[in-house]
């Protein structure tokens, strides 16, 4: 249905994480952005879970090799059908032969650094362990276990009965739920087990400053830069799990934050994790940018994760009426 | 329709805290209001289109294909979808309405140029609200 006109560009299958396999030392995977992907194949009347094409390096093509309907969410990345322009966060219409170009992310009011390209009925590839999204360490899952290449064909899946209904968008979740300090894109922290290891200038800090996202950072991990974290006593640990959001320092005290590709164990002290329901905000900051930290509890991590499920079923329920009402007129 | 779907209304119009609905359609129209004492007319009748804004050149105007906030550019980018005085393609969009998350668009029955905005970004607008004039090119 879709071919892959772009050189390699690190673009992989994901959906919203292969979870209950870190038993098995298998890592999560998915979207860096689930929210973007869940929103996605909502507007195309999918499940919220069903996989699509996750691109984080532009320009990005791909070919309909018949008609189609597709959503593109995540970064604003000046789309274009063909010659004409797509808006961001949008559902739109391919005929066969047309080529879908997507370009550098754009600025605006929302830096991002990852779209997403979801196809009504999800894009078809095997379940392995329960999930659809890539596996790069274990090379499965996915395309065949690793990120897409030109010439690649992809198809989408059995879509929902009834005509496909184009044509129509979503307000991007990071304007309906905003979180910046000073003007610098925010993420909320809980203090993780070695969080006291360290001294108390060094954890004021870690909330006051601003963090520099390296260009070592993928989806495996996020190497941040700023004042190194000093530890007052010098912690020997053995390995132990591990999850994505988890905020480790390595001896050099410039911390390293796991992402969806982490692997499920590691050695170092751990001090902090970036909430579930913020990890997207994260996932989409771009290789040089600041971030910040917001210290935070329990409680208001698990209202957070309530408010992200809130939106995405509205959007669910208002993209629903709006997709029985087209269908009937 | 009626009284039962009227009773409906009513309802879910005290529910939502909402003080009056107004619905418009060919040779009809509906208003309804919370306060009892203020429910001003129900019932058909001929209603009176709004009287067209004096116009230069022949053209025409775009009215809103539903209730919500009218948007003139993308809530993600700064410049107008179709400014005024751009050359727009049939089915282009020239501008969104916005209800809660959804982003609807806002179309160009012809190719033409944007003459003019009835409304500004932001607005909250009811079904059949003038809101772009075009103008033949």
């Amino acid at each position: 249905m879709i071919e892959i006109l772009s050189a390699s560009a690190l673009a992989t299958v994901q959906d919203l994480g292969r979870l209950g396999a870190l038993r098995w030392g298998v890592g999560t995977s998915g979207a860096m952005d689930p929210l973007a992907l869940a929103a996605g194949n909502l507007l195309l009347g999918n499940e919220a879970g069903a996989a699509a094409i996750e691109v984080p390096v532009f320009p990005f093509q791909v070919r309909f090799t018949e008609d189609g309907t597709f959503a593109l969410t995540g970064a604003d990345c000046a789309a274009r059908l063909d010659a004409v322009p797509l808006l961001p966060w949008w559902v739109g219409e391919a005929r066969a032969g047309q080529a879908l170009t997507l370009g550098l992310p754009r600025g605006g009011v929302w830096r991002a650094s990852r779209a997403y390209l979801c196809l009504r009925g999800g894009i078809d590839v095997p379940a392995v362990l329960g999930s659809r999204s890539t596996q790069l360490r274990g090379d499965f899952g996915g395309h065949e276990g690793r990120t897409l290449r030109q010439g690649d064909v992809l198809c989408a899946g059995a879509a929902e009965s009834g005509a496909p209904v184009s044509g129509f968008g979503l307000v991007p979740p990071a304007l309906a739920l905003p979180l910046q300090v000073d003007g610098v894109p925010a993420m909320r922290v809980l203090p993780a087990a070695e969080y006291t290891h360290y001294t108390e200038g060094s954890r004021a800090a870690f909330w006051a400053r601003e963090w520099k996202i390296t260009s070592q950072s993928d989806r495996y991990g996020y190497r941040l830069a700023g004042t190194p974290l000093e530890a007052s006593t010098s912690v020997e640990m053995r390995s132990h799990g591990i999850v994505p959001g988890v905020i480790q320092v390595p001896p050099g005290g410039q911390p390293i934050v796991q992402m969806r590709d982490a692997q499920p164990s590691g050695g170092y002290p751990k001090l902090g994790t970036v909430i579930e329901a913020d990890l997207w905000r994260l996932g989409q900051a771009p290789i040089g940018s600041q971030v910040r930290f917001i210290e935070t509890t329990w409680d208001e991590a698990v209202a957070a994760l309530d408010q992200m499920q809130a939106w995405l079923d509205n959007v669910h329920r208002l993209v629903g009426l709006y997709r029985r009402q087209q269908a009937r007129s | 329709m009626w009284i039962d779907s009227l009773q409906q209304l009513s309802a879910s119009l005290d529910d939502a805290g909402i003080g009056l609905l107004e619905l418009r359609g060919p040779g009809v129209l509906l208003r309804l209001g919370r306060d009892a004492a203020d429910v001003a007319a129900v019932g058909e009748q001929g209603v009176a289109t709004p009287a067209p804004l004096p116009r230069t050149s022949p053209g025409l105007t775009v009215n809103a294909p539903s209730a919500g906030v009218f948007l003139h550019a993308h809530p993600m980018q700064s410049t107008p979808l179709a400014a005024v005085g751009t050359q727009v393609q049939v089915g282009a969009t020239i501008g969104l309405l916005q209800i809660g998350v959804l982003l609807l668009p806002v179309t160009a029955p012809r190719a033409a140029v944007v003459a003019g905005l009835h409304v500004a970004h932001g607005t909250l607008v009811g079904y059949g609200t003038p809101l772009v004039d075009l103008d033949a090119n």
